[in-house]
C-alpha cells in the first residue's frame, strides 16, 4: 500500500516530547519507519531518539522538506491547532492518534484538509502498518510481538477498533496468511478516511487479493461500501464483521462502545449486513470467521 | 450527553429562540402550586425523557384544570416511555398553532460537516416524512454565520436558523432539533419541543473550571453553560444505579487522560463482564448473548489505564449481587500493559474471592507476567479460574465459561 507508506517516506511526529509521542517514536523506529524529526512548541532544540525537535511544523519542514506523513500525538484541546498547522504546511497524509477531540474541531480540520486534498486518518486512530515496510503509531505493539502478528501478505485489513486491528491481524496470521496493510480508521462519528476511501486504494494495490473489515453498529459508513461496489469501484473479495447486535437491547440514541457507535434507526448491525450481503460482501458471524471467508482468495 | 426537553429549551432561549412559557415538576413537588405559578389555564403536560416518541406513547397530555394537571403529572411519573424513566415533567402553555415546521442541525457523515435539515411538515418523526418534503443544506463549521449555500425555499424566519446555528456551534452540540417549530396564530415562531445532544468530548469547554477561566480572561462567565451541573441521567428505564454513578467517577478529574475505565451499564443478567477495548467489547457482548448467557453489565476499559483505575472498576463490577460467572476478555493488545491492568483485577479478586467460575482471555505486552499474577491469585484464593492467551479466540473462550456454568 504505497499510498500509505513506503520504505523511505519521511515521517514527522507532532507532540514527540510527550509521553505518548515518545513511546510512538520508539515504536516507529523499532519497526524501521523513517521518522526524521518531531515538533513540540517551546521544546525546539531538544532531541527524541536522536532526532531533532522543532518549535513548529514550518520550521521542521524547512529542514526536512520531504516530510510527507505527520503523526499527531497532542492533548485533545491542542489537536485542532496541531492538525491545522500540518495542513497549512501541505503535509499530504496526517495520522491523528488523538482521542476525544471535540467533534466540532474534527469537522473543522476535515473541511480544511479537504480543500487542499490532504488525507487525514483518524481521529482516535492508533495508526496503520504496512508489514515489513513501516508503521505509523503503535499498531502491533512492541517489535517482538508485532512480528508474531504481522507479516507481509495479501489480505487488506480495515478496523473501526484499535485493539481489534491487532486481534483480527492475529487471526489472519494464525491461519498462515499475512496482511498487505492494516489500518485503524478510528471509532469517532466523523472519520477522516472511511472504509470506502481505503477500499479504493486496496483495489489498486497489487499485493492485496482480498480485504476484511471489522465494523460496528451505528454510523453510515458501511453504506458507502455498498455504493462503491455497485459503481464497480471495488471488485476484490470482501468480508465484513459488524459488531453490536446486542445494542438493540438499548434505546435509540444511546452510545454503546466507541463514540461513533450510537444506537440508531437504519444503522444497526443487522441492517448493515442485509445491504452488504446484497452486493456480494461476505458476512462473518464471529470476527475470527473473517479470515476463513477470505482465505480461499488469498 | 442527551438533554431533557426542558434543558434543551433553556439553551434555545439563551440563543434567542422563543419557547413556550413553562415550569417543571419533580417527584414530591407541589403540582397544583407549580401549575398556578404558570398562570395559564390551557396547558400541555409533557414527560421528560431522553428520546423516543412521547406523543405516540402517551407521554403528552392536554389539560385545563388543576385537577387534570395533577392527575396527568402523577400518571406520567408512574409510567415508562419506551422503556425510559420519567425523571421530570414539564407543564407549559398550550400554543395556538397555525403552522408546524421541522428544523434541525446534525453532523452528516457524508460531508463530515453539519447539515441543516428543514421540512414544512413538522410535528411528526422526520424519518416518516417523505424525502421530497425534506430540504438539506450543507453547513460549514468554519463559519459562524449561516451561509445558505444553495437557493432554497425555507419558509421560516432566517433569524431562527442563525440562532439555532449559534446554539449548535457555541454549545458544542452534536444535534439540535426543533420539532415542531410552531408558527402561532398571531405570527410568532416558537420552539414547541427541543432535542439536544451535547458532545461529551467538549466537556472541558463547558465546565465550572471553564467558567473560571473565562472570568480570568475577562469574558462573560454566564455565557458558559456548566455541563457538570446537569443532573445524572440514563436512557434506560430507571435512574442511574449506585454502581453506574460510582464507575463514572473513575475517569473524572486527574484520572481523565490516563486511559478510560469509566464505562459501566448495569444489565439484568448474571455474568459479570470485564472487557478491554471498545471493539472487542461489542464483539464479545454479541458472542456472550449468542451463547445464551446473560450479561450483568456492559463494561470496557481501554487506553492502558493504571492498576488503580482497573481495581476500582473491577471491584464495582464484582459487587453486583447474584453473579454466576465472570468473563475477562480482550484482544491481542497493542500497547496496553497486561501485567498492570491485570494487577487491578487481581486486587479486586483478592478482596472479594468470588466462588463462581472465571474465564480469562487476553494477550499482548507483559502477558506472561499478567497471567502469572492471575494464576497465583487463583491459587491463593482457591478460585475456579481458566486462563487463555491468543491461542484461543475470544469467542471460543466464552464457550468454556458456558460449559462450566451449565455443568
Amino acid at each position: 500500500m504505497s499510498f500509505l507508506l513506503q520504505q523511505h517516506t519521511s515521517v514527522l511526529i507532532q507532540g514527540i516530547t510527550g509521553k505518548e509521542g515518545q513511546k510512538a517514536a520508539k515504536a516507529m523506529f523499532e519497526y524501521g519507519t523513517n521518522v526524521v524529526c518531531g515538533v513540540t512548541p517551546g521544546k525546539g532544540g531538544q532531541e527524541v531518539e536522536g532526532k531533532p525537535v522543532f518549535n513548529s511544523v514550518t520550521e521542521a519542514k524547512q529542514q526536512y522538506p520531504d516530510v510527507s506523513v505527520s503523526a499527531v500525538y497532542v492533548p485533545p484541546f491542542a489537536a485542532k491547532a496541531a492538525i491545522l498547522e500540518a495542513i497549512d504546511t501541505d503535509i499530504p497524509l496526517i495520522s491523528v492518534i488523538v482521542e476525544r477531540i471535540p467533534i466540532k474541531d474534527t469537522a473543522y480540520c476535515l473541511a480544511a484538509a479537504k480543500e487542499k486534498n490532504i488525507r487525514i486518518i483518524g481521529p482516535s486512530s492508533l495508526g496503520f502498518i504496512v508489514p515489513g515496510v513501516g508503521r505509523i503509531g503503535v499498531v502491533g505493539g512492541p517489535k517482538e510481538l508485532c512480528d508474531q502478528v504481522f507479516q507481509l501478505g495479501s489480505i487488506g485489513l480495515i478496523s473501526r477498533s484499535g485493539g481489534m486491528t491487532n486481534e483480527v491481524a492475529w487471526q489472519i496470521r494464525k491461519a498462515g496468511l499475512g496482511q498487505s496493510a492494516a489500518v485503524h480508521v478510528g471509532g469517532d462519528l466523523l472519520m477522516g478516511t472511511t472504509y470506502a476511501d481505503l477500499l479504493k486504494e486496496f483495489e489498486q494495490d497489487e499485493n492485496t487479493k482480498a480485504v476484511v473489515i471489522f465494523g460496528e453498529h451505528g454510523g453510515s459508513y458501511e453504506f458507502e461500501i455498498v455504493d462503491l461496489i455497485k459503481s464497480g469501484g471495488f471488485t476484490k473479495p470482501l468480508a465484513i464483521y459488524i459488531g453490536g447486535k446486542f445494542a438493540n437491547l438499548f434505546p435509540e440514541g444511546m452510545n454503546i462502545g466507541h463514540a461513533g457507535a450510537i444506537v440508531g434507526r437504519g444503522q444497526s448491525a443487522e441492517e448493515k449486513e442485509v445491504v452488504l450481503k446484497e452486493v456480494g460482501v461476505m458476512i462473518a458471524e464471529r470476527y475470527e470467521d473473517l479470515v476463513t471467508l477470505v482465505a480461499p482468495f488469498a | 450527553m442527551n438533554l431533557y426537553e426542558f434543558e434543551g429549551k433553556k439553551l434555545f432561549q439563551k440563543h434567542g429562540i422563543a419557547i413556550p412559557h413553562g415550569v417543571v415538576v419533580r417527584r414530591g413537588d407541589d403540582i397544583v402550586a407549580t401549575y398556578a405559578q404558570l398562570n395559564r389555564e390551557e396547558v400541555v403536560v409533557k414527560a421528560q425523557v431522553l428520546s423516543g416518541k412521547r406523543g405516540k406513547n402517551n407521554g403528552i397530555r392536554f389539560c385545563s384544570t388543576a385537577e387534570e394537571v395533577e392527575k396527568a403529572v402523577n400518571e406520567l411519573f408512574g409510567i415508562q416511555i419506551k422503556g425510559q424513566y420519567v425523571a421530570v415533567v414539564r407543564i407549559e402553555e398550550k400554543l395556538s398553532i397555525a403552522e408546524e415546521h421541522y428544523l434541525s442541525i446534525i453532523y452528516d457523515t457524508n460531508t463530515k460537516q453539519p447539515v441543516l435539515v428543514y421540512s414544512s411538515e413538522g410535528g411528526m418523526d422526520i424519518e416518516d416524512v417523505a424525502s421530497s418534503k425534506i430540504i438539506k443544506l450543507p453547513l460549514d463549521v468554519r463559519t459562524k454565520e449561516v451561509k445558505l449555500l444553495t437557493d432554497i425555499d425555507i419558509n421560516i424566519d432566517i433569524n431562527i436558523i442563525q440562532n439555532l446555528w449559534s446554539c449548535f456551534f457555541s454549545e458544542d452540540a452534536r444535534l439540535v432539533e426543533i420539532n415542531p417549530l410552531v408558527k402561532t396564530s398571531d405570527g410568532q415562531w416558537v420552539a414547541a419541543d427541543a432535542k439536544v445532544a451535547l458532545d461529551d468530548d467538549a466537556f472541558y469547554r463547558h465546565s465550572t473550571e471553564a467558567q473560571e477561566k473565562a472570568k480570568e480572561k475577562g469574558l462573560d462567565p454566564a455565557s458558559i453553560t456548566k455541563w457538570d451541573e446537569f443532573e445524572p441521567r440514563t436512557m434506560l428505564g430507571r435512574l442511574p444505579t449506585e454502581r453506574e454513578l460510582a464507575v463514572k467517577k473513575i475517569d473524572e478529574g486527574e484520572g481523565y487522560y490516563r486511559g478510560t475505565a469509566g464505562k459501566y451499564i448495569e444489565m439484568d443478567g448474571d455474568i459479570a463482564i470485564l472487557f478491554s477495548g471498545g471493539g472487542a467489547s461489542i464483539a464479545n457482548m454479541d458472542a456472550l448473548i449468542k451463547e445464551g448467557l446473560q450479561p450483568a453489565n456492559y463494561t470496557e476499559y481501554s487506553g492502558n489505564p493504571p492498576r488503580e483505575k482497573v481495581y476500582q472498576l473491577a471491584k464495582i463490577v464484582l459487587s453486583k449481587p447474584g453473579l454466576r460467572g465472570l468473563w475477562v476478555a480482550g484482544g491481542v493488545a497493542n500497547f496496553t500493559n497486561i501485567e498492570e491492568t491485570f494487577h487491578g483485577i487481581v486486587d479486586a479478586l483478592d478482596e472479594l474471592k468470588p466462588a463462581y467460575p472465571i474465564v480469562v482471555r487476553r494477550a499482548g505486552p507483559y502477558e506472561e507476567e499478567g497471567m502469572k499474577l492471575m494464576r497465583e491469585c487463583a491459587k491463593r484464593n482457591g478460585l475456579n479460574m481458566k486462563l487463555f492467551g491468543k491461542e484461543m479466540s475470544m469467542s471460543e473462550s466464552v464457550k468454556v465459561l458456558t460449559n462450566i456454568i451449565n455443568v
